[in-house]
């Protein structure tokens, strides 16, 4: 076959395959995890009538979001108003490129990476997308032209910086021992020895605090519960999304937990082996799978600390968000980078 | 090289997203849309790198100008909450004649500087046909040795911008 055209092909099903599992399992089932974890967590039992265990709620969500009236306000900028979502959508679904979600995988004879695009650039590419997003929420907030939602991008916007300063300095540490930016060497790193003799060589044991500012600025950057003060309904109605509608807000909705499920595919790719498991070597086809296998079930248990989060947590204060994020986050980033510097300058890890 | 191919059409594409947003950003009334015009600009400059094969640039373009420049901007211009440029009130005659001066002037020079580069023999690959395996090591190689001295002199600029700005604001609090 045609070298450009195989290269190609195999780009094509990689996407198919992450884009089918994303949008048609994973997406859906979250809708409707989110819901009934948040009934058991306030003694209720949730959506539980629309198929079994009220499986096919998500299903329903969607329909009618599909089925409402798209109410657009008269004063707002009609341009900006129409691919605000769009912006913020593009990038949380593009996100996934670069996170290996495999192994390899034999298949017609050839070895295949399980990962669509294994750039040089690795999480650079993902910090710049997520960057790119905040457009989508600000533009969203200054179009509505509405005093509410206005607040609210701009909250978003000042938010979104803040946390990603602390958040690419911790990302960094990641990088100072695996010697690549490749999400792939992190991974293979990850999985190539222990630390301390017992541990496995997660970055997580290393380098717990930058693991923490990690999981805790992806609920800041992907505007969760403690930090959704962008939406904070009790002082801005609904914040940048207020005069949303129908399939426009749906975009919102849908972009905010593809970013939640990116957030967790790479907090499960920097700090905790990826798609590796220790004492686990298995060969072959089997092997492939259950490296995919592994990758999901850490990937699920952080969307799990996500909702768990959502539905136990009350919201901080915005104050108390922006002295956090500069004046404990940033400098405690700082630290953990010259001591995982000091950790590889010594060999430790 | 064949003279239809994919980069070429890649690379007609991505100059004239840059060209065409580029004009858009000066000729546009709303500063809100001047700046997403700019946005638009990097982005074709960045798939620009990217044909270089300098794929780490492209993403330095899209991270800090327009990930966090760039919003900056944006934000400065919610808060004052201009929605329309002012309209200007006379025509300035002597900064426009010598605008259109130093436009031409410049222009001049780049069309000058590229008639007279050196033009790459035929048959030579214009991009390096071997992938760069990491260009990123290498370039902080650089920035930590032949280039230490201008990189902490960039940086302390940077640090006196940063208190400067603080302290103007802090005096006016006051």
């Amino acid at each position: 076959m045609n070298p450009t055209l195989a290269v190609g092909l195999e780009g094509a099903a990689k996407i198919a395959f992450v884009w089918a599992v994303v949008l048609g399992a994973v997406l859906p089932n979250l809708i409707w995890l989110e819901r009934r974890m948040a009934g058991l967590i306030q003694d209720r039992p949730g959506p539980n009538r629309v198929g079994p265990f009220g499986l096919f709620q998500a299903v329903a969500d969607i329909l009618k979001l599909f089925m409402k009236e798209d109410v657009v306000p008269m004063y707002v900028d009609r341009l900006l108003y129409g691919i605000a979502p769009l912006i913020l959508l593009v990038p949380s679904m593009t996100t996934f490129a670069v996170i290996p979600f495999g192994s390899t995988i034999h298949l017609f004879g050839r070895d295949y990476s399980l990962v669509v695009a294994d750039v040089n650039i690795g999480i650079l590419y993902v910090f710049a997308l997520s960057s790119i997003g905040v457009y989508g929420l600000v533009l969203a907030g200054w179009a509505s032209n509405n005093k509410f939602a206005l607040l609210g991008g701009l909250r978003s916007s000042a938010q979104v910086i803040s946390y990603e300063l602390a958040m690419g300095i911790a990302a960094v540490a990641v990088f100072l021992p695996a010697g690549s930016l490749r999400l792939t060497k992190v991974v293979e790193y990850q999985a190539s020895g222990t630390f301390l003799g017992f541990l496995p060589l997660w970055n997580c044991f290393p380098q717990i605090v930058g693991c923490v500012i990690f999981v805790v600025s992806a609920f800041a950057e992907t505007n969760r519960v403690p930090f959704d003060l962008p939406e904070a309904e009790a002082e801005l109605v609904a914040g940048y999304h207020t005069e949303f509608s129908a399939f426009r807000f749906g975009m919102f909705f849908m972009a905010e937990y593809l970013n939640l499920i990116a957030a967790s595919a790479m907090m499960a790719t920097l700090y905790f082996g990826g798609w590796s498991l220790p004492g686990l070597h298995l060969t072959g086809l089997v092997g492939s799978v259950v490296s995919i296998a592994v990758f999901a079930a850490k990937t699920g248990a952080f969307i799990f600390l996500f909702i768990w989060v959502r539905w136990t947590l009350p919201r901080f204060r915005f104050d108390q968000l922006m002295s956090l994020g500069w004046k404990v986050f940033l400098p405690l980033s700082l630290l953990n980078l010259v001591f995982t510097g000091a950790l590889v300058l010594w060999g430790v890890i | 090289m064949p003279a239809w191919s994919g980069e070429l059409v890649v690379f007609g594409f991505a100059s004239a997203l840059a060209l065409v947003f580029a004009l858009l950003m000066v000729v546009v009334k709303t500063p809100v849309r001047s700046v997403l015009s700019l946005i638009a600009t990097f982005f074709g400059l960045s798939v620009l790198a990217i044909l270089l094969a300098a794929p780490f640039i492209a993403a330095l373009q899209i991270f800090v100008y327009a990930g966090a420049i760039l919003v900056l901007f944006l934000f400065v211009i919610m808060l004052l909450n201009l929605r329309e440029e002012a309209a200007e009130k006379d025509d300035r005659p002597v900064q426009r004649t010598l605008g259109l001066l130093v436009a031409l002037a410049l222009g001049g020079l780049l069309a000058g500087a590229t008639l007279r580069a050196p033009v790459p023999p035929r048959g030579v690959p214009t991009r390096a046909s071997i992938p760069v395996p990491d260009e990123i090591p290498a370039l902080g190689r650089l920035l930590f040795s032949d280039y230490l001295f201008a990189f902490e002199v960039l940086s302390l600029i940077l640090l006196v911008a940063a208190v400067g700005a603080l302290l103007l604001s802090k005096r006016r609090f006051e």
